[in-house]
């Protein structure tokens, strides 16, 4: 009683125009934000890593394993942040058990399997098997046995089980790819579908979702290789990096000419809904779409990249413009999940009023929790970094000794 | 018929058995799993049903407060709030029916009211809407209405129906408390013919001073100040406003 009392009094306040009073409060909170942020982040750093083994982006391979493993990491995360949204962690297997069919979130979970089990895992495990083996011959106690199990005790090094290796991965990523296509188009397709809400309902949604994705796993997996390697005493590989900025740049502008087409749409279309949404994005979203979203995440990173490229640019300076332009968009892409799922609640069914969102610091939906949601995949993908290291088969060419730098 | 499995490649074969565990697996615990009368009725647990009924009941219901709290239930029986049930205000009381040692909370707080009566566009209209902003916000609700038989409109608005310029500046201001009478000698008739009986106002520092003065007899929370020295040579009013003092 005194919590709903106190949480929506206050709220009371906040509202302007005409709304229901069941449309005061959202119910979709922080944490749903950090969900579709980071399965974006798995879907883009999968896609990353299918570059290298579909469509032989030889120069990308330095991060082929590091994509696959930041993919991993964000994923046994993912989920968390839902489970804790809804509560009742201990009952969410029984959506397994007794799988509701119409039900698209219910479906969504096995898609969700799907694609760690059968896609993650095995991708890793036929990139590592070699190592696995290798591993569990060098170890001693403990470690041998654990990587004598996680090879499944295979023993098979020979050229042409090698080979077979490659040719499962290939295959593996081939299937890979519209499953992860699938994985967060799925998300996207949860808020398009929503019919009553016409922030979301559209058919675009799946696709811009993907395509934001992409660029936010391109960037997280630049930021990962870019901090990762002077810890290493190596050096980063230059052109990688390019081709990693190049990537960035290209899925960005895919990105954003579908936003643009998607916003071009909607005014042309000019529904009834029009007029609270331009009011929603000219006030309570302004900071957030248009400032940090648009121009601090995609305009200011797409002309720095693009500067970068067009002109000569020293070493040293393209590499910090990359990093902070990675960064931004990270925030943007951030930022957009947060005005999808907080800012399609903020308006009413009604079309004519607004409500605000009122953040929580403590509890199972605050601020808090919603960081250490965000914290937790690099302290997974720390773990994993140590147990699998990534770059112990990297090409030589790429690793100059320590003593040169 | 013979499985070519020796043809498999090693790691398929590895694979094969894990993956097929791993699927059998699940399969094998479902069935242990689900529970036997799922599905009976509809997509849950039949005897969900009986475990929905058997959970403890917290509500009690109006009727049963009557046996106890005549006062209230009757008051409220011939007030506007009659179909505002107790334990909308006091929450669930089943517990405190069983034992009156657990009492219900009452809401004395000014912002248990808002929660109906704040104004929302989307409200019925006529219905009883304040800004609670603006409306008298330094006191607690409860403190002017009834909860359990409130009045509104009709309710006398008293000076401030007049004078409500110095009465909602008052509200806002430190003697938010103190009734106006008490600063103002008010001939009942004044409030009928307002210019020719007109109330009193004070006249000397003394009357500030019987609250204010470092010797007076009053609450110890009010500032002080040495009446004798303190500004002598004029009235507190020239400086202070009386309906909203201030003293930086
Ligand atoms: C069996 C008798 C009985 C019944 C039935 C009963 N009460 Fe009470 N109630 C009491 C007693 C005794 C007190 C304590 C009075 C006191 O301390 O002065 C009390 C106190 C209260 C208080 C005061 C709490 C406070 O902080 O001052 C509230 C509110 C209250 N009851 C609400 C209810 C409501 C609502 C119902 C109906 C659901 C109800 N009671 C039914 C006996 C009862
Ligand atoms: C609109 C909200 C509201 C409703 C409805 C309501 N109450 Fe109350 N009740 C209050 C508030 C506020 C107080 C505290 C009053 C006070 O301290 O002066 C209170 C106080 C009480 C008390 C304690 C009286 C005291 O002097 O300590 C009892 C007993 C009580 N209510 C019983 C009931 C019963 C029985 C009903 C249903 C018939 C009921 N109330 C309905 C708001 C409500
Ligand atoms: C659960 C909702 C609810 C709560 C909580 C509630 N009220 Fe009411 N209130 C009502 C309803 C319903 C009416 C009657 C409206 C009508 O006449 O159409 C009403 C009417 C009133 C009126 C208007 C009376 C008139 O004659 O115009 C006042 C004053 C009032 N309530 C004060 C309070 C106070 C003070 C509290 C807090 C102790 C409170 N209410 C809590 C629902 C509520
Ligand atoms: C200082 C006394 C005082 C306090 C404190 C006070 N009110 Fe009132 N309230 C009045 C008076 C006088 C009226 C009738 C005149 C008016 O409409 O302003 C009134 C009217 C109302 C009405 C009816 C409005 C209408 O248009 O019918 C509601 C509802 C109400 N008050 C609720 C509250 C609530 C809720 C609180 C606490 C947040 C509160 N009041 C605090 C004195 C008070
Ligand atoms: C019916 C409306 C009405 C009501 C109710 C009312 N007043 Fe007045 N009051 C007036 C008018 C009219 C004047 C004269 C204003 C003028 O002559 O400029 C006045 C003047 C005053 C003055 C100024 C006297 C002076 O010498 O300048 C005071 C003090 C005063 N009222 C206090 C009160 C107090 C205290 C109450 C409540 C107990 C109250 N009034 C209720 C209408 C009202
Ligand atoms: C702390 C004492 C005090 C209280 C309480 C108080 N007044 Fe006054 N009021 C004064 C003083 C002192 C004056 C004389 C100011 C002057 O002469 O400049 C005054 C003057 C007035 C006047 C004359 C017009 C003016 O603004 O100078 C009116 C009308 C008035 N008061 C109404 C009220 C009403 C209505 C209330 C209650 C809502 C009230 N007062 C409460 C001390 C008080
Ligand atoms: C009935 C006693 C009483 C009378 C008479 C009275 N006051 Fe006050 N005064 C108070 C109280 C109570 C406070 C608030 C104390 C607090 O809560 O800080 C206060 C506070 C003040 C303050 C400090 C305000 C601040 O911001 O700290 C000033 C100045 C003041 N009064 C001036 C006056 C003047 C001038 C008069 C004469 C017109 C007067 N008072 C008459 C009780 C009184
Ligand atoms: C010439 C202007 C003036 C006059 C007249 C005046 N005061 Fe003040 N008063 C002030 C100022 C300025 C302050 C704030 C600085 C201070 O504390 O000395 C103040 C502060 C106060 C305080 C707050 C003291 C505290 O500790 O917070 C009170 C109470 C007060 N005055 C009451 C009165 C009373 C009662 C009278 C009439 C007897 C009066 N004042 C006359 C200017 C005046």
């Amino acid at each position: 009683m005194e919590e709903i009392i106190q949480h929506l009094t206050p709220l009371l306040k906040e509202i302007s125009g005409y709304i229901y009073p069941n449309e005061i409060e959202l119910h979709w909170s922080l944490l749903v934000v950090i969900y579709p942020y980071l399965t974006g982040l798995v879907a883009g750093a999968f896609i990353l890593a299918s570059l290298v083994k579909v469509f032989n982006v030889e120069a990308l391979r330095p991060v082929y394993r590091i994509a696959l493993l930041t993919a991993l990491a964000f994923m046994l995360v993912a989920p968390l942040s839902l489970l804790a949204h809804l509560g009742h962690p201990d009952r969410s297997f029984e959506i397994f058990l007794t799988p509701n069919v119409t039900s698209a979130m219910a479906m969504f979970g096995f898609v969700y399997l799907w694609y760690l089990m059968a896609v993650l895992f095995l991708e890793i495990w036929f990139d590592y098997r070699r190592d696995f083996i290798k591993w569990g011959q060098e170890g001693k106690g403990l470690k041998k046995w654990f990587y004598k199990f996680l090879s499944l005790f295979s023993k098979d090094v020979s050229p042409k089980a090698l080979a077979f290796d490659d040719k499962a991965e290939r295959v593996i990523t081939i299937l890979g790819i519209p499953s992860a296509f699938l994985l967060h188009g799925y998300v996207g397709f949860i808020f398009g579908s929503v019919k009553a809400n016409p922030f979301w309902s559209s058919v675009l949604m799946p696709i811009v979702f993907l395509f934001s994705a992409i660029v936010s796993g391109i960037a997280l997996v630049l930021l990962i290789y870019m901090i990762i390697t002077p810890f290493r005493y190596k050096q980063i590989d230059e052109k990688c990096l390019d081709t990693l900025a190049s990537f960035l740049f290209y899925a960005m502008i895919i990105d954003f000419s579908l936003e643009i087409l998607d916003f071009i749409h909607r005014i042309y279309e000019s529904e009834e809904s029009i007029h609270i949404l331009s009011q929603l994005v000219a006030g309570k979203l302004f900071f957030s779409l248009i400032i940090v979203q648009l121009i601090i995440g995609m305009i200011i990173p797409l002309a720095t990249i693009a500067a970068v490229k067009a002109f000569n640019t020293p070493a040293e300076l393209k590499r910090l413009l990359y990093f902070l332009s990675a960064l931004l968009v990270q925030v943007g892409i951030f930022f957009t999940r947060w005005n999808v799922v907080i800012g399609g609640q903020l308006f009413s069914k009604s079309f004519r009023g607004l409500t605000a969102y009122k953040m929580t610091f403590l509890g199972i939906e605050g601020l808090l929790m919603s960081i250490g949601m965000l914290v937790l995949p690099f302290l997974i993908l720390y773990v994993l970094f140590k147990l699998l290291p990534p770059w112990k088969d990297a090409p030589p060419a790429a690793e100059i000794p320590a003593e040169a730098t | 018929m013979k499985l070519p499995w020796r043809n498999f490649p090693e790691q398929i074969r590895r694979l094969i058995v894990v993956w097929s565990f791993l699927i059998i697996l699940p399969f094998f615990i479902r069935s242990l799993l689900i529970p036997a009368d799922f599905g009976k009725y509809g997509h849950f647990r039949a005897s969900a049903v009986e475990e929905a009924i058997a959970k403890e009941m917290k509500y009690a219901g109006h009727a049963i407060c009557y046996d106890c709290h005549d006062e209230e239930v009757e008051s409220k029986m011939v007030g506007v709030h009659k179909n505002v049930n107790c334990e909308v205000c006091h929450g669930p009381a089943a517990a405190h029916v069983e034992d009156d040692e657990i009492k219900p909370r009452a809401p004395r707080e000014r912002d248990s009211c808002p929660l109906c009566h704040e104004y929302l566009s989307s409200r019925p209209t006529g219905f009883p809407q304040i800004i609670s902003d603006s409306h008298e916000p330094m006191k607690a609700c409860i403190s002017c209405h009834d909860p359990h038989n409130p009045r509104g409109k009709e309710m006398a608005k008293e000076c401030g129906g007049c004078h409500a310029e110095i009465a909602s500046t008052k509200s806002l201001s430190k003697h938010v408390n103190i009734p106006c009478e008490k600063c103002h000698e008010t001939p009942e008739l004044h409030k009928l013919q307002p210019r020719l009986h007109l109330p009193g106002k004070p006249s000397k520092r003394e009357f500030c001073g019987g609250c204010h003065d470092v010797e007076a007899d009053s609450d110890i929370a009010i500032p002080r100040v040495e009446l004798a020295t303190h500004e002598e040579a004029y009235v507190c009013w020239q400086c202070h406003y009386p309906h909203l003092p201030e003293a930086e």
